[in-house]
């Protein structure tokens, strides 16, 4: 499809439905707004149960990271932005442009989720802060959990996005062939992500115990070569599903779905903020 | 082929708007934004002064990124009628919730002597 021809698509109203807006977009507007009210619960129960831990159990203040949080936040915010940047390529017929910031939101998100596996494991084996054993760590871990599934199915829903923008023009004659192939694609993309996360967040806890070194870095490589081997191998396999092959049945009739997809995203980015204040900051006031 | 870079400057979506720099500097401001909410925190004045301060930081974040980054600015009204609908009942049940309960509600059930 020419990019010329299309340039004249509205992506903001739809004449042809009864509302005048896609209704893939008010599908996505109706279910951000019934997630309010699951997160609103999420949220207000938190604050309820936050105070007074039993015995033997840190209180929140003691627990919680504040840098790390803040790095989570800002990673987040950026992320926001490249798709919102990615939106706005796609709405102008630039695939290539679409593909950068899809990957870059892609990345952020697969920070935010390590930062967030982190931070788990630190409250779970040093802070002693479980799931079980108060009813802050209940709240707590519900609340945020909730939300990182959230970030992780749309880190999934990216990767998918991301991989439909290689589908061939005319692939519809092949398409047996082109489902296998863009199921490879994932499978290698979601090991790569997979593998880069544990490798960074080993090396991290490494770092902790070792200190940030050549030492650590040698005995880091020799403890952990064969995930390193995995992860420059899945690299090369992203790079080599990413290379031109002819065009792309993907343009500017595409942007709603990609549209759609940033509304989520952004979504998830504004519950953020509102837990970064209601569950973090509010602990730090005296 | 759909990437023309060049074709996809000339159609922009609204008259004479440049989204790409309204979002950069959208990004910078809700960065800036967080940076003194953070602060705020370690600020020495009254909770209930550093509570509204953070609570009015997190709704003008909460503003900027519905309404721009999330395109309820160019969209028809109903979809921001219908998402604030759903921000109202999840608001006034998170209301009610913490009229119902209280602090005391967090006391573990045997020192409660329960």
């Amino acid at each position: 499809m020419s990019t010329a021809a299309a340039g004249a698509i509205d992506h903001h109203h739809d004449p042809t439905t009864s509302t005048g807006i896609p209704n893939k977009k008010l599908l996505m507007w109706a279910f951000l707004a019934s997630d309010c009210m699951f997160f609103g619960c999420l949220i207000s129960t938190h604050l309820i149960y936050r105070l007074h831990p039993p015995p033997g159990v840190p209180a929140a203040r003691d627990v919680f990271s504040i840098e790390l949080t803040s790095f989570s936040t800002f990673i987040l915010l950026m992320s926001s932005l490249m798709m919102a940047l990615a939106v706005d390529a796609i709405q102008k017929g630039n695939v290539k442009s679409l593909r950068t910031s899809l990957l870059t939101t892609i990345l952020f998100g697969s920070i935010f989720l390590g930062c967030q596996v982190y931070e788990f494991n630190n409250f779970v084996f040093e802070k002693h802060l479980t799931i079980t054993n108060s009813i802050l760590g209940s709240t707590f871990f519900t609340l945020t959990g909730t939300h990182g599934t959230h970030v992780a199915i749309g880190v999934l829903w990216l990767t998918l996005m991301y991989i439909r923008s290689f589908k061939p023009a005319g692939a519809e004659a092949a398409r047996g062939t082109w489902l296998l192939l863009s199921f490879v694609h994932l499978v290698v993309f979601m090991a790569t992500l997979g593998l880069s996360m544990y490798l960074v967040l080993h090396f991290a806890r490494a770092a902790q115990a070792g200190g940030f070194g050549l030492h650590t870095c040698l005995h880091f490589g020799k403890v952990e070569y064969k995930a390193i081997l995995g992860a420059i191998v899945g690299f090369l396999g992203v790079r080599w599903f990413a290379l031109p092959r002819g065009p792309v049945d993907f343009d500017q009739r595409h942007a709603i779905d990609v549209e759609m997809m940033g509304l989520y995203w952004h979504f998830v980015d504004i519950v953020w903020i509102v837990i970064f204040t209601a569950v973090y900051l509010l602990e730090y006031i005296k | 082929m759909s990437t023309s870079a060049a074709d996809a400057d000339a159609h922009d979506h609204g008259p004479g708007e440049n989204k790409f720099e309204l979002f950069v500097q959208l990004a910078m401001l809700l960065a800036v934004i967080t940076g003194i909410e953070i602060i705020t925190v370690y600020l020495p004045f009254a909770s209930w002064l550093l509570i509204t301060t953070l609570v009015f930081f997190s709704a003008v974040k909460f503003l900027f990124v519905i309404f721009i980054f999330m395109h309820l600015r160019w969209d028809k009204p109903f979809c921001t009628i219908l998402f604030f609908i759903g921000l109202f009942l999840g608001g006034g049940t998170m209301w009610a919730l913490l009229k119902l309960f209280g602090a005391a509600a967090s006391f573990p059930l045997s020192s409660a002597g329960m």
